[in-house]
């Protein structure tokens, strides 16, 4: 029994006119990360923001199927939209902290659901950062603006203030894609570290890094999921040639 | 010969004028020492920038020369910006009179026009379907364009008479309201509250499109961060969106200081202007640029009354320096942290 187990099926999207994921059915495991791989453009984003019903504020975004989060479908009408993105976290391409201090940033999520409690918040600052590897760099300027980290820290942070809410699952969109190989390497150690207490699905563009980190991987080509297994048996005998053509970069 | 076209002759001209100006900054930049183009520039900025402080200095001594006679005579002295008695007959000139007129109006207008302006502005960028936001914001620019007598004479004709026949009457015969010491009449209409009003009328547009500008340019990325949280779109709003555009919204604060202070004409024509200290909204007023308007003309029978008039825009003058100052302080004090606009 998956408490946590994310399950898509038959999930079409649109942007106005434009068809973007096709016939998606797929499944996330509990403690596993799970890699999105795919050429630009194919949905990756879309597919990811799907899940936490992102899409759902940009004008013209049309979406069926169903996608079942702890054994319930997000998309039903009486959904609270607002307690869902509270447990399913997510971290962007881009270093995105709020403009107010590195405390500020991992106390805006908690306080919006009701901790008021000092000493509380205070341990919740001080266990995302941990969680993030962050602590020992930052634990002396708690109250110093986040964006005069470096990028690297930025994302870390972004890391730290997903984890604050808790969330059982976590999304991550590119997250290193910004980054320098160094911070990058950091960010991948500290993925294969959180799964053991998430379900990390992580949308990335670099073959051999979601090789390096993912149990199960999904390939997607224009809007279809063209393959989806463990990573293992894709990195050995991909199964569909536009995968194999991805995976050994002659199409991406 | 065939004459040129005027077309033609443009053409050249501009050909020429470019021609000259690339040659001028290739040669610039074959310098053998580029800092020094990089150095002239830095002058050639200096000089406006010194320029605008140079005009503040010349206004502030020309209104202290001016008003020195009445600062250093006997029957006025520094006392006058305290004393609440304005009367050049009998020598008094007490100006604190003006001063507490214009401060009330320039607080109920910003009391006003800053909640409904911000709150204006936050719907205009974050709630509002963006076909429906372009004409919002042109009508708003056009009320910017509207000129300031036109609103004076629409308080005169159409506020004025509202005060005094729905708004007194209604809250004096409110029971909850009727005690409260600043809501007290009588009142005929002409009121601190009808100036401070039709002032805010007039801030409107400025506080709305310079907010609404500020809050747009926050980057999509902090929203879509907070929604992820489980925040609402209302908390965004006002917790990330409004917070990162603060140094934004400071500056239609500071801009709308500046001009609720000094506005004249509107204000002239529905505080009723009466020589007395408003204690209740309904209380007429007087403001320091009515007093100014009203009375130039014959203050010249008395030297020391002219000067007390300039008195007055000395402090007018003092006030919208210190007002901006104090915003910019407070600005400064809410952004330390870092805010992106
Ligand atoms: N807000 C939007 N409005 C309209 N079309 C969109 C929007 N976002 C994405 N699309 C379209 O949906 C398709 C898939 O976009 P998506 O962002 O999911 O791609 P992706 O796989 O994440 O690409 P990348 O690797 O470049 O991030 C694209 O063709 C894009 O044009
Ligand atoms: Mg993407």
């Amino acid at each position: 029994m998956y408490e946590y187990r994310i399950e898509v099926k038959d999930l079409n999207t649109w942007f106005g006119e434009k068809h973007v994921l096709k016939n998606i059915t797929c499944y996330f495991e509990d403690n596993s990360v799970t890699a999105i791989m795919g050429p630009s453009g194919c949905g990756k984003s879309t597919l990811l923001r799907s899940i936490n019903r992102l899409n759902d504020l940009i004008p013209g975004f049309r979406l069926t199927g169903q996608i079942f989060f702890a054994g319930s479908n997000i998309y039903d009408p009486d959904r609270n939209v607002y307690e869902l993105r509270k447990r399913i976290g997510m971290v962007f391409q881009r270093p995105n902290p709020f403009p107010m201090s590195i405390r500020e940033n991992l106390t805006f999520g908690p306080r919006l659901h009701g901790i008021k409690d000092e000493d509380e918040l205070e341990r919740i600052v001080e266990d995302s950062l941990r969680k993030a590897a962050l602590w020992d760099e930052v634990r002396d300027q708690l109250d110093s603006p986040a964006v005069h980290l470096s990028g690297g820290q930025q994302q870390r942070l972004c890391i730290a203030r997903a984890l604050s809410v808790d969330p059982p699952v976590l999304l991550m969109d590119e997250p290193v894609s910004a980054l320098d190989p160094i911070s990058a390497g950091k960010i991948e150690d500290l993925i294969v570290q959180l799964k053991k207490e998430y379900t990390i699905i992580l949308v990335t563009h670099n073959v051999q890094q979601a090789f390096r980190v993912s149990d199960q991987a999904a390939f997607l080509y224009m809007g279809e999921l063209v393959e989806f297994d463990k990573t293992k048996r894709i990195a050995v005998a991909p199964e569909d040639p536009r995968t194999e053509a991805f995976i050994t970069g002659r199409i991406g | 010969m065939v004459m040129p076209t005027i077309r033609e002759t443009l053409a050249a001209w501009s050909r020429q004028i470019s021609e000259r100006y690339e040659s001028l900054s290739m040669r610039l930049r074959r310098l053998k020492d580029p800092a020094h183009v990089d150095l002239a520039g830095r002058i050639g900025l200096f000089i406006p920038a010194t320029t605008a402080i140079l005009i503040i200095v010349l206004i502030l001594t020309f209104l202290w020369y001016e008003s020195m006679p009445i600062l250093t005579s006997d029957v006025g002295g520094p006392a006058i910006f305290l004393e609440p008695t304005w009367d050049p007959n009998r020598d008094l000139f007490g100006i604190g009179v003006f001063i507490a007129g214009s401060l009330v109006c320039t607080g109920i207008a910003l009391g006003v026009a800053l909640p409904v302006g911000i709150g204006a502005a936050i719907f205009l960028s974050e709630f509002c379907p963006s076909h429906l936001r372009d004409v919002l914001r042109m009508i708003i620019e056009m009320m910017a364009a509207v000129p300031s007598i036109v609103y004076g004479l629409w308080a005169y004709t159409v506020m004025v008479p509202w005060i005094r026949d729905s708004v007194y009457p209604a809250v004096s015969s409110n029971p909850l309201l009727a005690w409260v010491p600043f809501l007290q009449g009588p009142t005929n209409g002409y009121s601190a509250l009808a100036g401070g009003l039709i002032l805010a009328i007039m801030l409107l547009p400025t506080v709305v499109s310079v907010s609404d500008d500020a809050l747009r340019s926050v980057p999509r990325s902090l929203r879509e961060a907070s929604l992820a949280l489980g925040a609402s779109e209302s908390e965004t709003a006002l917790k990330v969106v409004l917070r990162a555009a603060l140094p934004g919204v400071g500056a239609a604060i500071v801009l709308s200081l500046g001009r609720a202070v000094g506005e004249t004409m509107a204000v002239l024509m529905v505080t009723g202007n009466s020589l007395t200290i408003p204690y209740s909204l309904f209380d007429p007023c007087y403001v320091m640029t009515s007093i100014i308007t009203n009375q130039l003309g014959y203050a010249f029978v008395f030297p020391l009354w002219r000067s007390a008039l300039f008195a007055v825009a000395l402090v007018l003058m003092l006030m919208s320096i210190c007002f901006t100052a104090i915003a910019k302080v407070l600005i400064w004090r809410g952004t330390r942290i870092g805010a992106v606009v």
